[in-house]
Parts: structure tokens; C-alpha cells; sequence
């Protein structure tokens, strides 16, 4: 009999117990810690569903929620659409397309935190680009100091979000679009098709499996909102722009209560999950596989 | 081949047994703290230290505050905390109450205090912190003063801020300093700046005789001084417009409006003397001064605050005595003043009251200034769920500070933001003192 070769496990082996350390044993390490008073300095004190119970009765919780759906209602649609616009400009075969391929998508790997130093510049209420442009440009008289309102906080924020991932989105339908077949598109032009019809009824279905997985995944990244929020406006004024993962942050590594900080995690990880799910079930409606 | 072998483990037990007759004349002490900016200086102290005592061996290491206390709360959850670290006046309730810090009263006992600025000393005793045992020694402290723009007062023809300036006089000046040129309602200089933040409003309410908290230190009560300062400070905003809303200021930062002579006064701790100087350069005259004293203070009532950052003893150390002598090498008056440079002064009076310190050839001429703080009482409001009920750091959008600049920037009034921040603070205080 032959023994299983040992070595393949071996190269394996760094990348599971690094793996096991920083990501599967914390986790498990958190879903305790969620039914646990813990401030870190003493050991946990069980607590039973206490933290779950806080957040249920707590009207900041809801708040932030509340703030959570209406940030993802904005990411996701505006970032599948900006993607999605983007990829279409530039899956053509003109010079220099590679160029501006790079360019739409060099905000996605540039440093976040640089990132919202910018655009905290950018949204300044008195010294700001948009400011002074609507002023000088628009004649505006009285814009809104977009960070400080209530109103303008979350959607600043989104607007950022959207315009540092839309080129990575971008970059996931146009390999969708490369991949569809040109001889169906000639096809459909011959039956006298529009270009809208084209694109309607030709490359959407087609790119849909494409649409599923963006929308799965900027769905996640719209609840894990925190460096370009810690940077803009700290999830004021007055938690106006406070989402779940930010105050997942606050509670843990400012007021360093580990237990109830645990159970805003995994109440965000369930509703992530519920909507995958779902997300999942519904896929055979309308998503289609060539 | 064996004779290899044999000379080579001869080698390693002989360097191993030479290293354990060390080991025993070599006292090792661990020592963390929070400013990475400042290790030229603190290594220097240590090798200081170190050569003055041969056999001892200071192992510094040293995290930025955003680091440095999820660093030490995983030490102090695992039983392996520095034998001497840095401790904050926000964290050491928390801290002495889990018996994190050693008791130095017996230590404190042997010394003069008379040397130190003992008023600033309440929150490093425990459980009073008038007639307490002390659990971590003062190193330096900070307060708040009133910094204004002396190009500004001398261009509207003003006297410079005096120590018995009333809240009147600081209004009329303000006035004065709030300069609109082209008449757009928006002021190109404004006589003051402030928002919701502790070093900001605190000040105020304490040199008008208030308190933010009932006498046991246990729930947000407002005394009427305490609320006749928050309406004063808003009103200067809300009513007097001498002071831009926060949300006109957005997107610079709250410590550049003073020192980009957006704003002629501005009351924040001293240590933003080093910030201001760097920020404002040569570009204005500016000095600092007390902040004027409220109306309804009385010399039993009015408070200076003050904050200070402390040495502690983890209770575990195995060399206490060694730990208290090098606490008192960093404590003691032989420490250069330019080890505390700009508006942080050492709690030693013997450092802190020589010319070095006051350095006259830089702006502010009077730091002196500062000093005053240290001879006054201080209070302060620190309890554990500081950070969340006042709204600080990366939480400062929420609490205390985030609903007083729903008042600042004309969402609410005093009363409405009053009632919401303080029932919020008294749910979470409820959570540490049932």
C-alpha cells in the first residue's frame, strides 16, 4: 500500500494555521466573547443573551441599521451602475483604451485612507473644491457643508465608497462582456435591433451570472464601511453616518466592550447572510447561465 | 569528528552558565509607553539611567496611543504586563479598579511632595482623590488656556486678555474680533472658535464653579453653573455669531482655525502650543492666557483642569524597588526642561519653573501662563465610559460632543441636546456604577 504523500500538506500547512490563528479561531473566539460582558484588562463575565437584548432595546442600534440599508441602497445600485457604465465605455478597441482601463481602476488600489484625506478636502464646507465650484461655477449661494449635515453625511460618504470601487467593479463586467460571443450582437443587428436593444436584450441576460456576483459582493463590501468613514466625518454629525462596522469599531477599540461589540458583529454577519441567501434563491429568476 | 562535536557543546555550556551568573546580577525591567515620536528622547533618559545604574536594563518599547491600549489591555488580559508604563488620567479608574496598578502610596510616603504640583494629582489617587493612595505618579500635565491672536487685538485696538477678564469683557472682544470684509455673512476672521470637545466646553464650565457629574462621581448631573457655561459658549455661535458653526469649519482641522487666523480666540489644552506654533509659524504675535472666570464662580467653586500622564507599577513586577527608583529618575527635577517642550509641564516644579522651560525665544512670551493651572484645585469629569457618554476620539461624532454640536450648529437648542446627552450618559454610566 501506498502512503499519501505528506508533502503537499506541508506547503499547505502555513497558509491553514495562519488561516486557523487570525481568521477561524477569533471568529469562533468572538461568537463566545458575544454572550460575555468583556472590557479586555479582566476576563469575560458570562452574560447570557444580555449584549443581544442591549442592542435590540437600544434606538442607537436601530439607528445604525437603519443608516447600514440606506448605505448599501445607494453603494450597490450606484456602483453596479457606475461599474457597469464604466466597463461598456471602455470595452471598445480604440488607442490608448489600456490607458484609460488603468486610470478608472487606480482608485481601487490607491491607500483609502489617502483616499479620504482628498476628498475631506474635496467636501470642505468654506475651502472646498465642490464648494467653490458650485459657488464661482453654479452661482449656488448656500451649499451644503456636505460632512457636517445630517442629510449629506451618509450620501458623501456612499459617493466616496462608490468612486473608489467603481473601477474594480468595471473591471468584473468587462470580462463579462469580453466574453460574450460578437456573432450574437451581429446577429441581433441584422434582425434590426437598436444599440439599446442590443445591450437590453442581448448582453444583459447574458452577463447576468456577472451582475449576481457584484451584486453578492458589493453587498458585503457595503457592510464592512470603516477607513474612508473613520477619515470623513467619524459617523457624525451626531451619528448620522455611523454604519454596523463602524460601530462594531467604536465599541471594541474605544469603549472596549468586546462582548457587546461581538454581538453587533454577528447580528451584521447574519443579516449578510440572510440577504446572500436570498439573493441565492432568487438567482434562478433572472440570472442566466449561457 | 567527535572532538568537534565535544568542543562545540563545551562551548555552548560554558557560555550557557556564564550567561546565568549574569542573570543573576542583572535586574531587567520592561517599560512601555505612548509617544514612538519621542524615543530619541526616552532612550536617551534610559541609557541615562542605565549607566548610573550598572546592571540594570531598561527594555523600552513604545506604541502610538491608537495601539499602545489595545496593546496593554491584551498584556494586563494575559498576566504579562511591563514591569512600568504609561498610564492616561481616561484609563486608570478602569485599571486600579481590576487591580491592575500597584500602590505607591508607600513609596510617595518617603517623599516631598512639596516639589510637585500636587493639585493635579486627584486622578492618581484612589478611591478619594482628595485623601487617596496614589496608584501611578504624575511625569507632566496639561490645561486648557485661552489662546488669542495678538496681531488681531492690536489691529481692533483691544487690551490683551487679563487674568480677571469676565465672561462680558472675552464677549465685547469677541465682537470686536469678528471681521466680515465683503459683508457675505461669513466672517474672514471670527472672534472665537469652539465646538462640542472636552477641552473646549470643560473649561468653562469649571471656572464658572459647575460640575458635569453628582458629587460621587456616578451620573451627569449639570449643575445650573455648569449649564449657565454651555448656554454662555453656544450662545457665542448661536446668538452672537462671533464663532463659525463646526459645520462651517468642516474639513480643517478642529487645531489649524486657531493658528490659520480663521478664528482670533480658541480655548484648548496647552499641548496645542506645539501644534499652533508649527501651523502658524511666523505669519502672527500670539500668546495664551487663563480662561476667564464665569460669573456664578466663587473661590470655593471655580477648578482649573488639568490632565495628567502618569508612570505606574504593574502589581506584578518582581523589582519594585528598582520600579520606583527609575519613576522617580523620570519624575525627579534633574529633568531637562527641554524634555517637555511646548505646553506640556513636567509635575516637577524644580523643572517646570526654570527659564528653560518658560522659552522665551518662542511664541507664546508668557507660558507662565500654564503654570497657574498647577497651582489652582483641579477637577475633572473622567469616570470609566468616559469616552462614550462625553463622545471622544474616534467617537467624538457621538455622546456629549456630538449633541452639543447639534446646538452649535442650530439643530437643537441647550435644552433638547442637555436632555438627550444626558439621559444617553446616564444609560451607559448605569452600566458601571449600578
Amino acid at each position: 500500500m501506498r502512503r499519501a504523500p505528506i508533502t503537499p500538506y506541508l506547503f499547505l500547512a502555513p497558509m491553514v494555521v495562519g488561516l486557523l490563528v487570525f481568521r477561524v479561531i477569533p471568529i469562533g473566539v468572538s461568537f463566545f466573547a458575544s454572550f460575555t460582558h468583556w472590557n479586555v484588562i479582566a476576563p469575560p463575565q458570562w452574560a447570557g443573551l444580555a449584549n443581544y437584548r442591549e442592542m435590540l432595546g437600544s434606538a442607537d442600534f436601530w439607528r445604525v441599521l437603519g443608516n447600514t440599508s440606506l448605505f448599501a441602497a445607494m453603494y450597490v445600485p450606484g456602483v453596479m451602475i457606475i461599474g457597469l457604465a464604466l466597463a461598456v465605455l471602455v470595452n471598445r478597441k480604440l488607442r490608448g483604451i489600456t490607458f484609460f482601463r488603468g486610470l478608472f481602476f487606480m482608485p481601487y488600489i490607491t491607500s483609502l485612507v489617502a483616499v479620504a484625506l482628498a476628498w475631506r478636502w474635496v467636501f470642505s464646507t468654506r475651502f472646498g473644491l465642490l464648494n467653490n465650484a458650485l459657488i464661482e461655477v453654479f452661482g449656488i449661494t448656500n451649499p451644503p457643508a456636505w460632512l457636517s449635515d445630517p442629510i449629506w453625511a451618509l450620501p458623501s460618504v456612499a459617493i466616496v465608497y462608490i468612486w473608489q470601487s467603481a473601477g474594480f467593479v468595471m473591471l468584473l463586467f468587462l470580462a463579462g462582456l469580453q466574453s460574450i460571443d460578437r456573432t450574437l450582437h451581429d446577429a441581433a443587428r441584422l434582425d434590426g435591433a437598436t444599440a439599446w436593444q442590443s445591450f437590453r436584450y442581448v448582453t444583459l441576460p447574458l452577463l447576468s451570472p456577472v451582475v449576481f456576483f457584484v451584486m453578492i459582493i458589493s453587498l458585503i463590501t457595503s457592510s464592512q464601511t470603516f477607513e474612508v468613514t473613520y477619515a470623513l466625518t467619524r459617523g457624525g454629525p451626531n451619528g448620522a453616518s455611523t454604519t454596523l462596522a463602524y460601530s462594531v469599531f467604536q465599541n471594541a477599540f474605544v469603549f472596549y466592550r468586546m462582548g457587546y461589540a461581538s454581538a453587533l458583529a454577528y447580528t451584521l454577519f447574519a443579516l449578510v447572510g440572510t440577504l446572500t441567501l436570498l439573493n441565492f434563491t432568487l438567482r434562478r429568476r433572472w440570472v442566466h447561465y449561457g | 569528528m567527535n572532538r568537534i562535536i565535544a568542543s562545540g557543546l563545551a562551548a555552548a555550556v560554558g557560555c550557557t552558565l556564564a550567561a546565568g551568573a549574569a542573570a543573576q546580577e542583572t535586574i531587567e525591567i520592561d517599560y512601555f509607553f505612548w509617544s514612538p515620536d519621542r524615543m530619541e528622547l526616552e532612550q536617551r533618559l534610559i541609557d541615562a539611567y542605565m549607566a548610573a545604574n550598572p546592571g540594570v536594563t531598561i527594555n523600552v518599547q513604545a506604541q502610538p496611543p491608537s495601539d499602545y491600549w489595545p496593546r496593554m489591555s491584551a498584556l494586563a488580559a494575559a498576566g504579562d504586563l511591563p514591569d512600568v508604563f504609561y498610564m492616561s488620567s481616561g484609563f486608570i479608574e478602569e485599571w486600579q479598579g481590576n487591580g491592575l496598578l500597584a500602590n505607591l502610596q508607600p513609596y510617595v510616603d518617603q517623599l516631598d511632595l512639596s516639589d510637585y504640583y500636587t493639585g493635579t494629582f486627584g486622578p492618581a489617587r484612589f478611591p478619594d482623590s482628595d485623601t487617596g493612595d496614589m496608584y501611578a505618579f504624575p511625569v507632566n500635565w496639561v490645561g486648557p488656556v485661552l489662546f488669542y491672536n495678538q496681531d488681531a487685538f492690536d489691529a481692533a485696538g483691544l487690551d490683551y486678555p487679563s487674568d480677571d477678564w469676565t465672561w462680558d469683557e472675552f464677549l465685547a472682544a469677541a465682537q470686536a474680533l469678528t471681521v466680515d470684509e465683503n459683508g457675505d455673512g461669513r466672517a474672514e476672521q471670527y472672534g472665537f472658535w469652539a465646538y462640542g470637545r472636552y477641552a473646549q466646553i470643560e473649561p468653562w464650565v469649571y471656572r464658572n464653579g459647575g460640575r458635569l457629574l453628582n458629587p460621587a462621581g456616578t451620573r451627569l448631573d449639570p449643575t445650573p453653573e455648569a449649564v449657565e457655561a454651555l448656554r454662555f459658549v453656544t450662545d457665542l455661535t448661536r446668538e452672537h455669531g462671533v464663532a463659525p458653526t463646526p459645520a462651517e469649519m468642516e474639513g480643517i482641522r478642529q487645531q489649524d482655525v486657531f493658528p490659520m487666523g480663521l478664528a482670533a480666540m480658541w480655548v484648548d489644552g496647552s499641548w496645542n502650543v506645539a501644534n499652533t506654533r508649527t501651523v502658524a509659524g511666523d505669519d502672527f504675535n500670539w500668546g495664551i492666557a487663563l480662561v476667564p472666570q464665569g460669573p456664578s464662580a466663587t473661590p470655593d467653586t471655580m477648578r482649573a483642569y488639568t490632565w495628567i500622564d502618569m508612570l505606574a507599577m504593574s502589581p506584578d513586577t518582581e523589582h519594585p524597588e528598582q520600579v520606583w527608583d527609575f519613576i522617580q529618575f523620570m519624575t525627579s527635577g534633574e529633568r531637562d526642561a527641554t524634555d517637555f517642550a511646548g505646553g506640556m509641564v513636567p509635575s516637577n516644579r524644580v523643572t517646570a519653573e526654570s527659564d528653560a522651560w518658560l522659552e522665551r525665544d518662542q511664541q507664546p512670551g508668557n507660558k507662565e501662563v500654564i503654570l497657574q493651572l498647577g497651582a489652582m484645585p483641579g477637577t475633572t469629569s473622567f469616570t470609566q465610559g468616559w469616552s462614550e457618554w462625553r463622545g471622544y476620539g474616534p467617537a467624538d461624532s457621538g455622546g456629549m460632543n456630538g449633541e452639543l454640536d447639534e446646538v452649535f450648529n442650530g439643530r437643537k437648542t441647550l435644552d433638547e441636546a442637555m436632555a438627550a446627552f444626558v439621559d444617553f450618559g446616564n444609560s451607559v454610566l448605569t452600566r458601571y456604577y449600578p
